[in-house]
């Protein structure tokens, strides 16, 4: 926001004349009207005067010219002394010395008996921004906060505050803020009050950050009611600039008790309906800072400010739109239901500017929930269409993110797929990378898909996020799709023509598993693959290939288990805002903050790709292995030396091992077995935070690596998790246990919001676990927040859950850590906790 | 800090500052609705000045008058006062279309700056009018998404009164509407059933600044001091009953790859008395668009390139009746283009004078002056469309 100077204005464009002999001209003429008495003087001077505004404008310098406007400052046609003032607002910083000239005559202004002259001067005195003529400017400004005008006392208010960025200390020797201060508090008009109050935030703010006991003092002045009530009640005098200040500073009053928020509820709620949607947006903030504490009332708050809002939306200009959809984006963030009912105001409408849209979209996405999915999927597949191609890709988007918000997901998969028969390269492109990530969380429609996927050829695809989702979905389902292997073959053919490293990485990544599930059709292309990958020049694609080729060299069982997984359905995808983001957001609603977040958020885009890179390293088993691989081939330089050919070569000999289970590694190699290579994987999980502890450690480990049995290449369901119903565990054990075990877990769920209105009472949650065999060890907290410890004990065994749950009621939200006895069992604890603690209030 | 700006610059559509006024260095987190709002103020404000004009050359010949509007709109980033009633009074150059400025004095009158701070910030005292008079204007535009199968997806009114005020001295003003809670208060009030009619009900209201919100809330009804000349009463939105005043059945056929006929047929459904103006229907069509031809029933059709549309015009509207056009469009085919052509909604333009979509009528405007002059009151009402779309 710094103010920079355009370099447009600076340079002067052609069509001006240029400035050297301008200038020139105007000196002379100004010396010739400065001492001239002729009658029509005065006209002749304010022209002369316009071309030097003008001038300035237009970016030529005519600080030249300084002595000679000063010379004819003396007027008294307002006008005149405007320009002037101007002229030397605009100068005097570069120019100080100069600047001493103007006091002289803009104090004697400051005297004058017209008050908008006395005004204006004691404007332009406080603007020269000179430190050497501090103390020219401290005894206008306290006669002009005592002035008879209050159009004087109001510039003297401002100026207070201009003085303070100057020299702090000649404003606080000159006692300004007191009589700042008095003058708030007693002044008829409203706008001198309200100027005042910038003034002394100002003052405050920046005194407080500076000392320590500054800032108790000024705490003091914040706390004291009678400031806030003495502006409150005069809120209707204030112009609505003033009355957003005067907002604000509401929204930082801390209220000792309920009957003070409930009377300043009262006060403010007719600002709701003003027209200014500024004063509306203030006021909104207030009562939300106001009622955090109250469940129930801020409930109420929500439903009130309902209507002003959307009515906000719909009016004044695209922009005011938008940054009030920023707000309601927020908004919808802690209290989902809010909107979910409004919907259909946020549809579309043609005319909108696509930055709207693009909100618009955002907010159906965010209000979606069982009962309104059906039709703002429908809505948003109309906008699939669209002419405008960013905001149907975004559409496209908006639906993938429903769907995995798991509402109604049937309907939605046959619409996704739907969008890849409109035959459009960016439509298919988006859809097929939210085909990939449905089926990342809902592998039970992997069928379906399959074949309408199966159907699409890669030719058609340009965008290399569309096409890597493509392969991804050939490799990861190379055994459904009868052509896989041949499509695969196809695309590696082309290698050379593909410009998109992350398409070739997907391409290595989907050859390798497509390998592994159906060897003997892949053989080839492996071979192809491999060899194209290691001579490739972008660095990522090389390490990657050799990364494989090694991988298999070494041992094929571990390439295997590295590239092809056994793969859980990812619950939630990890998403980039995190709840105290919004909550240190929120503390700023109604300040640029809003938009901008929304904006970060966009350059940030991406949680997927986030958790996709997740998936690719596989379940923490990649890292051990890649270490022993790169270790033992550090010893093997000449490898590394290998020309290109003999990769070649050596590729070709990889793939002529029949399948895996035949294949011999290299002789040069000693292949170590299975079993020496599982304690540094094993050691390595325990740093990072797997308790082990029980015999159960060992096949809770292979469980996890997929070690214990080799041919297991298919997911297997979590054991169902059963609950000791009466678990028993004292608080010492418990204290113990929580501070040795590692964390196995943390989550972040929501309540349904009767849930959260329910916990007005804490021991209702505590009988609602306890139906569920959780047992509450501890609790605390005032309201919005609450903290649980809980505990519960797997059924049949010792192995004990241990789970710390923060819960704020004002945003239904909680946060989980989960210490387990048997970590492997914390994700499905997990599960079971959760859900539990969702149908919390339901009943 | 709530500082609004730090700065205010005015650019051309190039990007070229024209004028710019800085107020101070950077500032923190600035209040980002009253920032917009200023904005928006601050151009309504010049474009008062200006003679609805205000565009680069406005700017350029009038560096001075701007440079001391931007110094009385904002001090040190706080807005100030932007009222270009209180403004016109004490800051005025030729070429300055304003009612003040045929005053012979240049000089400012001398108490005007007790003005611009007074307590009715909105109106000077010692207006004289010879005849009082007032004018309401009721404008609405209604905006409709109609689904390709004929359904209403979203339909609402948003409407404002505008007034206009010659009235002297420091009148007391009150307006009553048929909105369902104020005449519910009203006849609660008066302890008698409340009158049956056609009521309605407001989603919101906004009101200028004048009107005094307090009584509002307690009475439900709109009392206010008006400034003098024109401004916004209020504002307000309707989401439930709103009587679209138009229907629109298009049916589309495209006949094989380069021939497609178009049918599009409207309805007025509001009283045949009344007659809407300036009716334009926009039909979208593929941009390789060669030839068309066209039938109406009334009004005239064309092609608009530029607009890849049908433009089809009717100049008066009666109501109860409808129109038709028929039109059949050639294509250039192209070898690229793929079958499938998103069709962009219709749209549709119109006024209707003496018709509000929403049913708002004015029931009284009522006038206290302590003079007891006689007032004239003027309604008027009109419905304008505002984005009314229709998909096929």
């Amino acid at each position: 926001m710094a103010p920079t100077v355009p370099t447009a204005a600076k340079s002067a464009s052609p069509s001006q004349p240029s400035g050297k002999s301008e200038v020139a001209d105007l000196k002379q003429q100004l010396r010739q009207l400065a001492g001239s008495r002729a009658p029509d003087a005065d006209d002749q001077r304010r022209d002369v005067f316009k071309r030097v505004i003008s001038c300035m404008t237009a970016g030529i310098d005519v600080s030249a010219a300084f002595g000679e406007m000063v010379m004819c400052s003396a007027t008294s046609d307002v006008v005149t002394k405007k320009m002037c003032y101007l002229y030397v607002g605009a100068h005097a910083r570069a120019h100080p010395d100069l600047a001493l000239l103007t006091i002289n005559f803009l104090q004697r202004d400051c005297r004058d008996q017209d008050p908008t002259i006395r005004g204006l001067a004691l404007r332009s005195l406080c603007s020269l921004r000179v430190p050497n003529l501090v103390e020219y400017l401290v005894t206008p400004l306290t006669t002009g906060l005592k002035d008879p005008s209050a159009y004087v006392r109001m510039i003297a208010a401002v100026g207070a505050a201009k003085l303070y960025h100057i020299s702090a200390t000649a404003c606080l020797d000159a006692d300004l803020p007191a009589s700042l201060k008095a003058l708030m508090l007693s002044d008829p008009d409203a706008q001198v009050v309200a100027n005042c109050l910038h003034a002394l935030q100002e003052i405050w703010t920046l005194e407080a950050a500076n000392s320590e006991s500054a800032a108790r003092e000024i705490e003091r002045h914040y706390i004291a009611s009678q400031l806030y009530f003495t502006l409150l009640n005069r809120i209707k005098e204030f112009s609505e600039w003033a009355q957003c200040t005067v907002l604000e500073l509401a929204s930082k009053f801390l209220p000792s008790d309920n009957n003070e928020i409930f009377d300043i509820m009262n006060l403010l709620e007719d600002r709701l309906q003003h027209a200014n949607g500024a004063v509306v947006l203030a006021t909104i903030k207030v009562f939300l800072h106001l009622t955090m504490s109250m469940t129930d009332v801020h409930q109420q708050v929500y439903e009130r400010i309902k209507a002003p809002l959307l009515t906000l939306v719909g009016a004044g200009s695209p922009e005011q739109s938008y940054s009030v959809l920023c707000h309601l984006h927020l908004l919808v963030m802690r209290a989902p239901m809010l909107f979910s009912s409004d919907y259909k105001s946020f549809y579309c409408q043609f005319s909108d500017p696509s930055y709207v849209k693009k909100l618009k979209l955002e907010m159906l996405t965010a209000i979606a929930n069982e009962s309104n999915t059906y039709e703002i999927v429908t809505e948003l597949c109309e906008y699939a269409g669209n002419v405008d191609v960013p905001i149907a890709r975004e559409s496209i988007r908006a639906v993938g993110k429903i769907a995995l918000q798991q509402y109604d997901v049937n309907a939605i998969v046959d619409r996704l797929l739907q969008f890849l028969e409109m035959d459009k390269d960016y439509v298919t492109a988006e859809t097929l990378v939210l085909v990939k990530d449905l089926l990342r969380k809902y592998p039970q429609w992997s069928h379906d898909c399959i074949a309408v996927v199966g159907n699409i050829s890669s030719k058609n695809i340009q965008e290399p996020k569309g096409k890597a989702a493509l392969i991804w979905m050939l490799g990861e389902y190379s055994q459904d799709m009868h052509d896989a292997p041949y499509i695969l073959e196809g695309l590696v053919e082309n290698w050379d023509e593909e410009h998109s490293p992350e398409v070739r990485l997907h391409l290595l990544t989907a050859v390798m598993k497509c390998f592994f599930k159906r060897p003997p059709e892949t053989q080839k292309a492996l071979g192809a693959t491999l060899a194209a990958g290691i001579s490739d020049t972008h660095q990522d694609v090389h390490d990657r290939a050799l990364f494989y080729y090694r991988l298999l060299q070494y041992d094929p069982s571990v390439a295997e288990r590295v590239v092809n997984p056994p793969k859980q359905a990812v619950s939630v995808f990890a998403d980039m805002q995190s709840s105290e983001m919004k909550d240190r957001i929120f503390d700023e609603f109604n300040s640029l903050s809003v938009p901008s977040y929304l904006f970060t958020d966009k350059d940030h885009r991406g949680p997927f790709e986030y958790s996709e890179d997740l998936t690719n390293l596989t379940v923490g088993a990649e890292d051990p292995e890649n270490v022993i691989s790169a270790q033992r081939y550090q010893e093997n330089d000449n490898d590394l030396l290998l020309s290109t050919s003999d990769k070649e070569d050596n590729g070709t000999r990889v793939s002529n091992g029949s399948s895996t289970s035949s294949y011999n590694a290299p002789s040069d190699l000693i292949s170590p077995s299975l079993l020496s290579s599982q304690p540094p994987a094993e050691s390595a999980l325990m740093t990072t935070g797997v308790p082990t502890s029980s015999s159960l450690s060992n096949f809770g480990l292979d469980d996890l690596l997929g070690l214990g049995v080799t041919e297991a290449p298919a997911p297997r369901p979590p054991p169902a998790l059963t609950l000791n119903s009466k678990p028993v565990l004292d608080p010492g054990t418990f204290q113990r246990k929580w501070g040795q075990l590692a964390l196995s877990l943390s989550q972040e769920c929501s309540l349904s919001p009767q849930g959260a209105a329910a916990l007005m009472n804490p021991q209702s949650l505590i009988r609602h676990m306890q139906g569920n065999y959780i047992q509450c060890i501890a609790s605390g907290g005032q309201p919005p927040n609450y903290k649980f410890f809980f505990y519960a004990q797997k059924d049949g065994v010792t192995a004990f859950f241990l789970v710390e749950c923060i819960i704020n009621t004002a945003s239904a939200k909680a946060q989980l850590k989960i210490k387990a006895d048997d970590g492997t069992a914390a994700e499905a604890f997990s599960t079971l906790f959760q859900s539990a603690l969702s149908k919390f209030g339901l009943s | 800090m709530p500082v609004a700006a730090s700065a205010i610059y005015f650019l051309n559509l190039r990007g070229d500052v024209l004028i710019n006024r800085l107020y101070r260095d950077d500032v923190g987190n600035a209040n980002v609705a009253c920032a917009f709002k200023f904005v928006v103020e601050a151009v309504a404000l010049f474009k008062s000045y200006f003679g609805g004009n205000f565009d680069e050359d406005a700017i350029r010949n009038n560096f001075v008058l701007i440079y001391e509007l931007l110094d009385e709109i904002m001090d040190f980033g706080y807005p100030q006062n932007l009222s270009p009633e209180i403004l016109k009074l004490y800051i005025t150059q030729e070429g300055v279309r304003s009612p003040f400025s045929s005053k012979p004095s240049d000089k400012p009158v001398p108490n005007a700056t007790l003005q611009v701070t007074g307590a009715v910030g909105w109106r000077r005292e010692g207006l004289v009018y010879k005849k009082n008079e007032v004018f309401l204007d009721i404008v609405e535009s209604v905006n409709l998404l109609m689904s390709s199968k004929g359904s209403v997806l979203r339909c609402d009114v948003t409407g404002k009164i505008l007034m206009k005020c010659f009235l002297s001295g420091m009148p007391d003003l009150k307006l009553g509407l048929n909105d369902k809670i104020g005449l519910e208060k009203e006849a609660q009030l008066k302890s008698r059933p409340a009158k049956s009619g056609k009521t309605i009900e407001l989603d919101d209201v906004t009101f200028h600044q004048c009107v005094n919100l307090t009584r509002f809330n307690s009475e439900k009804t709109v009392s206010f001091v008006p400034p003098d000349g024109e401004f916004e009463l209020m504002k307000y939105r309707i989401t439930e009953g709103v009587n679209l005043p138009f229907r629109v059945l298009p049916t589309i056929k495209e006949l094989g790859r380069t021939r497609m006929e178009i049918n599009v047929k409207v309805k007025s459904v509001f009283g045949a008395k009344m007659f809407a103006l300036g009716v334009v229907v926009k039909v979208p069509v593929p941009k390789q668009t060669a030839k068309t031809s066209f039938q109406t029933t009334s009004g005239k059709a064309k092609y608009n390139a530029s607009i890849d549309s049908l433009v089809w015009k009717i100049r008066k509207f009666p109501g109860q009746t409808e129109a038709t056009m028929s039109a059949e469009v050639e294509l250039i085919s192209t070898m690229g283009e793929k079958k499938s052509w998103n069709r962009p909604p219709i749209q549709m333009e119109f006024q209707v004078p003496m018709f509000t979509a929403s049913g708002l009528r004015v029931r009284f405007l009522k006038v206290w002056e302590k003079s007891g002059y006689n007032t004239v009151e003027w309604v008027r009402y009109i419905t304008r469309a505002g984005s009314y779309e229709i998909r096929c």
